[in-house]
Parts: structure tokens; sequence; C-alpha cells
């Protein structure tokens, strides 16, 4: 029995040994998947410590950079690192994260560039404000001293001030605000002149090209600013002796203002990301115009954008810089009365006889508030209809028959005020050369004058000497304007002629001023008694007399205007 | 002269521009009152829109430096520059005011003159 024992303890061991083996390999089995496990969780671990690291890294500072193009446009650029995270849950609450942060960083630039903006706006509006009262001043200033010196003077700062203006009123525009001052509508050549007076170098630009084109009045400012921006440019890059050419043409449904210079031209890249900024599709961001910063072409792009004309830098110019074109469309034009931007051409139509007055054919088209003297036709001689001016127009003889002598001298025109005092310079030279052929004062008429038998006659009802259908010694005068200035001011020389029958020589002290519209003070009627020697020419010209013989023969056309 | 509202600062195109940057006029005969006249020859082509409306201004007769200035709505001193410009290209003739014709002798002129003022006002 006894010997069984140790069998049977052998036995026990064995199977002992045996369960401990199984299970010391079933435990390192188990050891061994969870390693395995351990090392797969270590290297997620990792992987998601790096895809943090690459996030806080990379990827936010890239969302930083562009806030706007956030996750879907940016993934490329900074998606996740390793292939294994994305799908997985992480990988979507990390672009959740990318997400609120772009949000959060776009806000807070839109915050920023806002205020910014509103910021410079503000300074850069009060800026501009006292640019325009120093304009003002300055202006006032050319008017007020004569003398040359201090004029170069002032158009030194007048020239200094406009720039200045134009600065503050670039960034002003950028900044979203409105350019700042109503013009009257103006003609486009001097629209391209005005953007010339505003860049440093003006006497380099040549502006070339004829169009009676107009732009509208709301359009004016912007196009200034705009060309201004580009001649500004054109200069600063190009050599100081050579010219930056601007030619103005008409084109298909708008007008041309083409900027070219002799200059360095633009490479690819600077030429797209003028494109795009002329474009003035994206909004500007303030902030982010270089260092210095570059305002010129995003100016133009809003301004372009805000008034709907266009601009492109993308040729080359035959002068080797670059040609910058600006088109206006139809809907920014308009047309000027076609009077005075082509007097050559206007000049025949007005001797053959046309039946406007004289008003509307040298009133200047800049300046549509001033008043025609005479009522104008409705058609020229091409048969166009033409504009009526706006503004009052002047009493005709038959309905004023008096002779008012309160007549504001500021409404005739400068064609009338022209006539006038060449009449006057006629009559005195006349009156001079009677004078001193026949030594006497009082010299007798010529034997051609039709008026002289009934002006002998009353010595001391001179109003009645003539035949003229107006009895008052102004329209004596003015035989050729009779009709629509009747009524002339009792300080105008005109006045003078009160003794039409054998005066030649009035008393210097009669209170006459020869230059009627004289803007500067009264002494300017020093030379009074001068030209008072104009009756002359009264007597025998009554006014319903043809008075072409009187006239030289470019200026016939006046007397198909009486 | 210059219609209400409109102020001297609003011109659009500035006066350095309008001279080409000179203020010296090429000559200095020229006062408020000289007279401008347009001369026949020269044709406008080639000129300033400036000068241009000057020389429209002068076609019809004469008319003064001054009213000139006033109607370009320029400084006269401006005007001056223009002026002169246009004298040297022989667009322009300039007459000086007409010296005074002297004391006037006769009493009957005068006479005449004063009745006929007084039964006119």
């Amino acid at each position: 029995m006894t010997e069984r024992i140790p069998e049977a303890a052998s036995w026990c061991l064995a199977a002992g040994l045996l369960a401990v083996t199984v299970l010391l390999l079933r435990q390192r089995g188990i050891s061994t998947r969870q390693r395995r496990r351990t090392a797969v969780l270590t290297e997620d671990l990792r992987v998601r410590d790096e895809e943090l690291r690459h996030l806080a890294e990379v990827r936010l500072p890239a969302l930083e950079d562009a806030p706007h193009q956030h996750v879907p446009a940016g993934v490329p650029a900074a998606g996740p690192l390793d292939a294994r995270v994305a799908g997985t849950d992480f990988a979507k609450h990390l672009d959740s994260v990318l997400e609120r942060f772009s949000e959060a960083v776009g806000h807070a630039q839109a915050r920023a560039d806002q205020s910014a903006k509103s910021a410079l706006k503000a300074s850069m509006r009060s800026i501009q404000a006292l640019a325009n009262e120093q304009q003002v001043s300055i202006a006032e200033m050319q008017d007020r001293h004569d003398h040359p010196d201090v004029l170069r003077d002032l158009l030194e700062i007048d020239h200094t001030n406009a720039q200045f203006g134009r600065r503050a009123q670039a960034i002003a525009v950028l900044c979203g605000s409105w350019p700042g001052r109503q013009r009257s509508t103006s003609a486009l050549i001097d629209v391209v002149r005005g953007a010339t007076s505003r860049v440093r170098d003006y006497r380099r630009v040549r502006v070339n090209g004829q169009v009676d084109i107009a732009v509208e009045s709301r359009a004016v400012e912007p196009v200034v600013l705009a060309v201004a921006e580009l001649l500004d440019n054109a200069a600063r890059h190009s050599q100081p002796n050579t010219n930056v050419e601007v030619t103005v043409q008409s084109a298909h449904n708008g007008a041309c203002v083409v900027i070219d210079d002799a200059g360095v031209g633009m490479d690819g890249q600077a030429t797209e990301r003028a494109a795009a900024l002329l474009a003035g599709r994206d909004p500007v961001d303030v902030t982010r115009l270089d260092d210095p910063p570059q305002f010129g072409f995003a100016v133009i792009g809003v301004l372009a954008a805000r008034y709907g004309f266009s601009v492109s830098v993308d040729t080359r110019s035959p002068y080797g810089g670059v040609r910058a074109v600006v088109f206006l469309p139809s809907t920014l034009l308009t047309h000027l009365a076609p009077v005075v931007e082509a007097p050559p051409r206007a000049e025949p139509s007005r001797a053959a006889g046309r039946p406007a007055g004289p008003g509307a054919a040298s009133v200047t088209p800049v300046r549509p508030t001033r008043r025609a003297a005479e009522p104008v036709g409705t058609t020229t001689a091409g048969g166009l209809p033409k504009r009526r001016r706006r503004g009052p127009q002047q009493a005709t003889p038959a309905e004023q028959p008096d002779a008012v002598p309160a007549e504001d001298v500021s409404a005739r025109s400068a064609e009338e005020n022209a006539r006038r005092m060449g009449a006057f310079a006629r009559g005195t030279r006349f009156g001079r050369a009677e004078r001193d052929t026949t030594g006497t004062p009082a010299a007798p008429r010529p034997p051609d004058a039709p008026a002289s038998p009934e002006a002998h006659a009353p010595t001391n009802a001179p109003v009645t000497s003539t035949d003229a259908p107006v009895t008052s010694a102004d329209a004596l005068v003015t035989p050729r304007g009779a009709p629509a200035t009747p009524t002339s001011s009792p300080v105008t020389p005109t006045r003078a002629p009160v003794t039409p029958t054998d005066a030649f020589v009035m008393p210097a002290s009669a209170p006459t001023t020869p230059t009627s519209a004289l803007r500067t003070s009264t002494d300017a009627s020093v030379p009074t008694a001068d030209a008072l020697a104009a009756p002359a020419e009264t007597p025998v010209m009554p006014t319903g007399a043809p008075v072409t013989s009187y006239e030289t023969p470019h200026r016939i056309e006046g007397s198909t205007q009486g | 002269m210059t219609p209400p509202g409109r102020r001297p600062g609003e011109r659009l195109v500035r006066s350095y521009v309008v001279t080409g940057g000179r203020s010296h006029p090429s000559r200095n005969t020229l006062d408020l009152v000289t007279l401008l006249i347009a001369a026949l020859g020269p044709p406008l082509t080639g000129l300033s829109p400036e000068k241009r409306r000057l020389m429209e201004l002068c076609r019809p007769g004469a008319l003064s430096l001054a009213e000139v200035a006033g109607h370009l709505e320029l400084p006269v001193s401006v005007t001056k520059v223009l002026v002169a410009d246009l004298m040297d290209s022989g667009h322009l003739v300039t007459r000086t005011p007409i010296p005074s014709a002297g004391p006037p002798s006769d009493t009957r002129i005068l006479q005449e003159v004063l009745d006929g003022l007084r039964s006119r006002l």
C-alpha cells in the first residue's frame, strides 16, 4: 500500500505541473496579447498626440491666416497627419474644434477689420474735410493775390494739398466711405485733368483726345480718384524724364481712358494680383495690404465695383510699361452741349445763321447754371434737338417794354459783354479818328450815317434821336444784342450815350464802368473816362439798321442774331 | 459772377494744371482792364480747354481780362498766364485801355449831357 503512495504523489505532481504549465502558457498568451494591445493603444495615443500637436502647430495657424476658407478648402494643406485617424470620431472632433476655432478667428478678424476701418475712416474723413477746407482757402488766396511770386507758392501748396486730400480720400474709400464730393456733370477731359491735378508728377502727364463726352455727376469724383491712382502709379513706376500718355476716346457703349507709361512693367504674378484687386470682388482687408500698404489698386477695385466701371492693367504699353485702361460704360456718361469743345467745327454752323441765340453758342458746357442770354433754338444746324439750359430766361423786350435799370449785370453772357466791349472799343477808335481828322470834338457824322438828320434836330431829347423801337438810350449801343438785353444797368458803359445827338466826347465824370462784370473791385472803373467817346458809334447805328458794315468779317455771324 | 453755392475751391481742374505749373506770365503788360481781342489767323487746335474757352469768349468782340477770368472761374493771375501764352502764339491781341480824351472843354456838351440825364432820371 505504501508503495503506491509515491506513485500517486508523482502523478499528482505531474498533473499539477501540467496544470501549471497550461496555466502558464495561457497566461503567457494573455500577457502577449495584452502587450500587443498596449502597444497598439500606445501607438494610438502617440498618433493622437501627434495629431493634436499638428493641430496646434500647423492646422490652426493655417486657419488663422485664412479663416474664410476653413475646413473643407483647407484640407490638403492642413489635414490630419496620419491617415489612420481620418474617419474616426477623433478626427471628427478635431474638425469640430477647427470649425469653432475658425469661426472665432473669423469673428475676431471681422471685428478687428471693422474697427480698424471705422477708426481709419473717421480719421481720414476729418483729414479730408480739413484738406477740402484748406483747398478752399488756397483757392480764395489765389483769387485775392495777384503777384506771380505769391501765386507760385500758392500753386505749390495747392498741389501738395490736392495730393494730401487724395490720399486721405483713397483710404477713406477703401474703408467703405463715399468719395465725399458732389460735383456737377463734367467733361471727360476735365475729369482726366482733374485727376492729373492730384498726382505728384502732373507735369509729365499728357492728355490727348477730344471727345465731347461728359461724366455723370455722381460718377465724377470716383472716376477722378480712380484715374488719379492709376496716373500716380504710372508716374511712380517710370523714369522721371518720361511722359505718361493719357488718351481719351469713345468706345462702343462707353468711353475709355487709356494710360500708358514708359516705365517698368509688371510681371505675371503682379498682374494677377492687380487683376484680382481691380475686379473688386473680394472684400478688401485693410490689415492685409502690404507693408508699406499698397492702396492704389484696392481703391480702384472698390470704386469700380461700386460704380460699375472697369479697369484693366494686363496689357503692355507700346512705350514699354503698363497700359491701364479705364472703361466707363454709357450709363455713367452723358453729353454736354456740343459747342465749346469743338469751336472750329461749330464756327461754320454759326456763320450759316443757325437759329440759336448767341448766348447758346458761347455758354461753356461745364457750367450748366449759367443763364442763356437769348431764347435758345430748339434744333441745331444739323437738325439735332438742342438741350435747353436750366435757369430763367431773360425777358424779351415785348414783355418788358420799359427800361429797367436794375438789371443784373452778371446775367449777361460773356459773349454779350464781349460784343458790347468790342463795340465800345471800335466806337472809341472811330470817334477819336473823327475828332483827330476834323479837329473838333463835335465832328459831323459820316455821310452815310442813316440817323444823322434826325439825330441833329433834338438836342435835349436824346432818347428820341433815332428810330429805335425801344425808346431807351441803352439800346443804342447794343444794336446786335438789343432784343435780348434792353435793360442795362446804370453802371454799365452802355448808359453813356444818352446824348447821341452830336456828342463824341463825354464828361469824364460820367458814372460808367466799362468792365461791368469785374469781380474784383470798384477801382476797375478807372479807365471809364477813356471809353466815353464811344457814342460816336451809336448815332450812326440805329437799332434797326444793319450792322454788318461795322463788323470785321469774322463777326458777321453776330448780325444774324440781332 | 460766381453762381451761388459754387465756391472757388471746388474747381475740378486745379490752377497749376491749367498753367502747367507756371505762375509768371511771359509778359508783364497785362492788367485787369486789358482788352482781349481774338485774332483771326491761328487755328484753335492743340489748345487746352481753358485756352479754347478763353478764345471762344473773346471771339465776338473784346473782353477785359478780369471778365475773362470771371467767366473762366480762374484767378486773375492764372488767367494772365494763359493770356500771355495766347498772345505769344498769336491767338490774342490785347489793347490797353484807351487813354483819356482830355478834359472836356465844351460846356454845351456837358449841358446837354446834364439835360439828358435830368430828363431821364
